[in-house]
């Protein structure tokens, strides 16, 4: 069996386990059971990433497809009628495989999810089993949308992850849960079934014009894609289209309005993936389905719609940052923004901007996963999260305070750690592109640096306000323990390590960001050709 | 001579029978019920205990024999004979025998035992008339075979349960029924009148030596009404009336019947009646081609009325009755875009899949139903369900599959279902057919929100303090809930084996 077919089982089985055998385990059994399920899948993902770092290289000579998945497993699972002029059947595969961009998703996956487990240690008591099982559920279901590589399995394992969250965020989140998980699923849901209409009228497009037999396999579509280019309109209708669920899930600026709502409900599990992994599969559809498939809308609306929409983002969702006293709202506001930068990079269409909204959709993950642990562990001592309640929390609790500091200058992008990599090489890439988006993205970096350490200022610094501890008094409350700090441990040796770092996973994307980029550039030299062809006499 | 002639007949007749040895099996079962049962029960109406498990293990003996001559027979060309065995008629017979023996687990403990031999009966005569529905060659067949169902039906709704709701609802099924009965003879006796036979080979081919004619005025008439008369079982818009209130008011086992049997009956009857056979697309006149316009409207109607007065329901069986009048509405999609693809399967293809998976969620659901319900306590409104995953977390669990899957979620075999019907309706290329799609999707987004609903009382609310415990009576309707969640989630897995047998129809 494929080591990929076990990464995706294995969280899943365990989670099956747990309900069926031990569905009314205390929290002690269910929550190691989930550590030790969560760990193992670690470890699975580290040979999924070892097993890719070494097989040979492809260089861009021998590369034929703008997608190259490794470690392909390919399994038939419905073969439509034959009914085309070309009389090829339309088929949907069991179709896995890893790149370098979804071996560092995987990675941040499994990595974010143990921290998941630990940072619930003692916040969930009420139903454990369950609560660890959905937990499980929603790994398996994202690590699968990374080993996607047939459009309707992805699509599959995309919104299965809407399954878990609703009931993560439902049954043990904050007052308004019900509210939050209802409008979270009903919102993402309705956007990604226009993205379903989108994509479904993609291949049957391309099946019918090009007669390809395997319209649903991405590789496939997007190299046939190539060769047959769409006209622009078409492009222009299917982009909006399928653009619709993915921006709704990044979120980008008009569609964000779940967004907040549901990080604030939330567990702080579920926020820490929610923010950390949930809103990367809006960004990775954009660069695995649009990018490298309809290149002309990309440059021709894409780039203008979503470069707009992201810089309103960035600058929006710091204003609101801004003006927040909820500590984990204005987390929640300060990824609007960050995965605005994200995206500015992906539309940036060049090495440069890619690699560089890849590289902040893996430091948004940890950097902002860190701090929504952050705020559910001081959450946890003084059930409060107001900014006007806190001050001076770091003379209190001086261990929580040093990594909040860390934590922050992590996400603000501070040189020689992880934020400022990517925001860099974004910012550059779409500075090639157009300087005005790029100069006003950077105002968001000067934001994004205001609230943040704002919120150093008033909570962690500044007069001692503590605020009346559940039990007991407010000075009684002990600084993190050694599982919160496992917890955050490994988030922030990445944060470092990929500060100083980045070098490693550059490589391990590039192969994979040049392949898109190299549709971009085929597509301007075809123009060129059409240009000069339309010139001459 | 006259020997011949007699030889001959007796010969037809032979043949005839033949074709439908299944269904003689069942009908001869519910005939040996009919007859036997009085006899078992005593003057004043007392049976011995557990004469129920007799006749429910009778039923599905019944149900296996028949299946397994059906498995046996192959499709046969079609003549002009009284019955006719094609693909179609081979396919619904399978479905519509395997999913009887799942409506006959739900219905087991539902009558008592002085009742059960009647109750079970008429389901075994319902599911017989289906098959013959499939099998009919011929108008009268067709119409014969269709009061087949409807008059059991009217028994189906009272015998379990004699109070004054079921009641209600077996006089507003019965009125609305006859009715509909009769819109549709009055279609059939104009269609006779323009074609001049009743054999169904025969109008084809009237049909379509008339092509190159206008289309006469008798036609028309018939069209309308067929589809009038039809679209009751269909439940669709605007002929859904009875439905809330026949499945509230009706035993479980009825309304989920109800929910599932008629539509596969009417689409079937719809697909013959409709000559869809025989429609050349692009050609003249067709009255699959003139009736399209029409079944459009039922479809979008049904769609929208569907979803948008489930959101209002608080009593979940009525919820589930305009959630059935939704699915009418996108069964109805799958028919209206018919071969009329491009790419992708064939309407009729998706829509007879969805048909099958619609069957295994919607029993399902009401196979959850039927295991909460105790003698003292049945399941009515939505709230009755609060805190469900904690007191049946299994239960609870497989209500919530079901209703992702009929929200049209993966891994559900309603997520592939819904999205062959969509690529059926996109693949038209037409404007109308892609509006078909996305009104596809805009109420697939309504309906997710009432069936989330749900699970959200189960999961998201407290539990009451009465904790109900299992009821030793529901195990068939256990057995039941299982085979409908295992064919939900197999049909996603690995749908190719049914899609194969599809595409010979």
């Amino acid at each position: 069996m494929s080591v990929l077919v076990v990464l995706i089982l294995l969280p899943l089985v365990a989670a099956a386990l747990m309900l069926l055998l031990d569905s009314q385990a205390t929290p002690v059994r269910a929550r190691w059971s989930a550590l030790l399920a969560t760990l193992a899948t670690v470890g699975v993902s580290l040979a999924v990433a070892s097993q890719y770092t070494e097989l040979p290289t492809i260089t861009a000579s021998q590369r034929v497809k703008p997608i190259t998945p490794r470690m392909e497993l390919r399994h038939e699972w419905l073969t439509l009628a034959p009914s085309t002029p070309h009389g090829v059947p339309t088929k949907f595969e069991f179709y896995l495989g890893v790149d370098g961009i979804s071996v560092a998703m995987i990675l941040l996956t499994t990595i974010l999810c143990v921290s998941a487990v630990l940072v619930s240690w003692t916040a969930v008591t009420e139903r454990a089993a369950e609560f660890y099982a959905a937990l499980l559920i929603l790994e398996a279901g994202l690590l699968g949308v990374f080993c996607s590589f047939d459009l309707l399995l992805f699509y599959v394992f995309f919104e299965f992850t809407l399954i878990p969250l609703f009931f993560l965020v439902g049954i043990w989140g904050g007052p308004l849960r019900k509210y939050a998980a209802g409008k979270f699923f009903i919102y993402t849901l309705g956007g990604s079934l226009i993205t379903l209409l989108g994509l479904v009228s993609l291949s049957l497009m391309v099946h019918q014009e090009t007669g390809l037999a395997t319209p649903f396999s991405i590789p496939d579509l997007a190299q046939a894609l190539m060769s047959h280019r769409l006209s622009p309109t078409v492009q222009y209708t299917l982009f909006l289209m399928i653009a619709a669920g993915f921006m709704v899930k990044v979120p980008l600026f008009p569609f964000h309005t779940w967004l907040p709502l549901a990080h604030v409900e939330a567990p702080t599990a579920g926020s820490v993936l929610l923010a950390g992994v949930l809103l990367k599969l809006g960004s990775y559809g954009f660069l695995r389905l649009l990018l490298p498939m309809l290149p002309d809308a990309c440059r021709n609306i894409g780039t203008p719609l979503i470069a707009t929409l992201s810089v309103f983002g960035i600058i929006y969702g710091s204003l609101c940052a801004l003006s927040q006293n909820d500590i984990k709202k204005l987390v929640a506001y300060s990824s609007v923004a960050h995965l605005g930068f994200c995206m500015l990079g992906l539309f940036a269409l060049n090495v440069e901007g890619i690699t560089g909204g890849v590289l902040q959709m893996i430091n948004h993950g940890l950097s902002t996963g860190a701090l929504f642990c952050l705020v559910g562990m001081f959450y946890e001592r003084y059930h409060t999260r107001q900014l006007s309640e806190l001050g001076g929390l770091a003379t209190q609790l001086p261990r929580l305070g040093v990594l909040m500091v860390f934590t922050v200058f992590a996400s603000i992008g501070l040189p020689g750690l992880n934020g400022f990599v990517g925001e860099v090489l974004a910012l550059a890439g779409m500075f090639k592109v157009d300087m005005l988006y790029s100069a006003l993205g950077a105002l968001g970096v000067v934001l994004g640096a205001w609230y943040l350490l704002g919120v150093l200022q008033k909570a962690f610094f500044g007069p001692v306000q503590l605020p009346h501890a559940h039990d007991g008094h407010a000075e009684d409350v002990p600084d993190l323990n050694a599982r919160e700090i496992l917890t955050l441990a490994p988030l922030l040796a990445l944060c470092l390590y990929l500060g100083l770092f980045p070098q490693r996973l550059i490589e391990l994307i590039r192969p994979d960001v040049e392949g898109v980029v190299h549709v971009y550039k085929a597509t301007s030299v075809h123009d060129s050709k059409v240009a000069e062809g339309e010139t001459q006499p | 001579m006259s020997d011949l002639v007699i030889s001959d007949a007796v010969q037809q007749l032979n043949r005839a029978i033949g074709l439908i040895v299944p269904d003689v099996i069942v009908l001869a079962t519910v005939c040996l019920m009919f007859f036997s049962a009085p006899f078992l029960v005593s003057e004043k109406g007392e049976a011995p205990a557990g004469l129920r498990h007799r006749w429910g293990w009778l039923s599905l003996l019944s149900l296996m024999v028949a299946g397994y001559v059906w498995w046996g027979t192959s499709p046969e060309p079609v003549t002009t004979g009284p019955f006719r065995l094609d693909e179609l008629a081979w396919f619904i017979r399978g479905v519509s025998l395997t999913f009887g023996a799942v409506l006959v687990l739900l219905t087991w403990n539902q009558a008592d035992d002085a009742r059960s031999a009647e109750t079970q009966a008429c389901l075994l005569s319902i599911i017989a008339g289906v098959n013959l529905v499939a099998a009919a060659n011929d108008l009268v067949g067709l119409f014969v075979a269709l009061e087949l169902i409807s008059i059991p039906t009217y028994l189906f709704l009272l015998l379990p349960r004699r109070d004054a709701p079921a009641q209600e609802a077996t006089m507003k099924y019965f009125m609305l029924s006859i009715f509909s009965s009769g819109m549709l003879l009055f279609g059939m006796s104009y269609l006779y009148g323009a074609v001049g036979s009743t054999n169904l080979e025969a109008i084809y081919a009237a049909l379509n030596a008339g092509r190159g004619q206008p289309m006469p005025i008798l036609l028309v008439v018939a069209v309308m009404m067929m589809v009038a008369g039809l679209a009751f079982r269909l439940t669709a818009v605007p002929f859904h009336f009875y439905a809330p209130d026949v499945f509230q008011g009706a035993p479980n086992s009825a309304a989920a019947m109800l929910s599932f049997i008629p539509k596969i009956a009417g689409f079937v009857a719809l697909y013959r009646v409709l000559a869809v056979p025989v429609v050349v697309v692009g050609q003249e006149w067709s009255l699959a081609q003139f009736s399209s316009p029409l079944l459009w409207w039922l479809a979008v109607l049904s769609m929208f009325v569907g979803n948008l007065l489930a959101l209002l329901q608080t009593d979940i069986r009525r919820m589930l009755a305009f959630s059935s009048v939704s699915h009418a509405g996108y069964m109805l999609v799958g028919f209206v875009v018919g071969t009329a693809t491009t790419g992708g399967p064939t309407g009729f293809e998706a829509l007879l899949f969805y048909l099958v998976v619609y069957g295994a969620m919607t029993l399902g659901a009401f196979a959850v139903l039927g295991v909460l319900q105790r003698p003292d306590r049945r399941i009515e409104s939505i709230d009755d369900l609060a805190g469900l995953s904690r007191n049946r977390p299994a239960v609870a669990l497989l209500l919530t599959l079901f209703l992702f899957s009929l929200t049209g979620l993966p891994p559900t075999a309603g997520f592939l279902g819904k999205l062959n019907l969509f690529l059926a309706a996109w693949g038209t290329g037409t404007e109308s057919g892609q509006w078909l799609a996305i009104w596809l999707a805009v109420n697939a987004t309504i309906g997710a929100w009432y069936y989330l609903r749900v699970i959200g009382t189960m999961y998201l609310q407290p539990a009451p303090a009465v904790a109900t415990a299992a009821d030793n009576n529901a195990t068939p309707s256990y057995l039941a809930m299982a085979l409908c969640a295992i064919a939900t989630l197999a049909l996603f897995a690995v749908p190719g084996w049914l899609w194969a047998l599809i595409q010979r129809v």
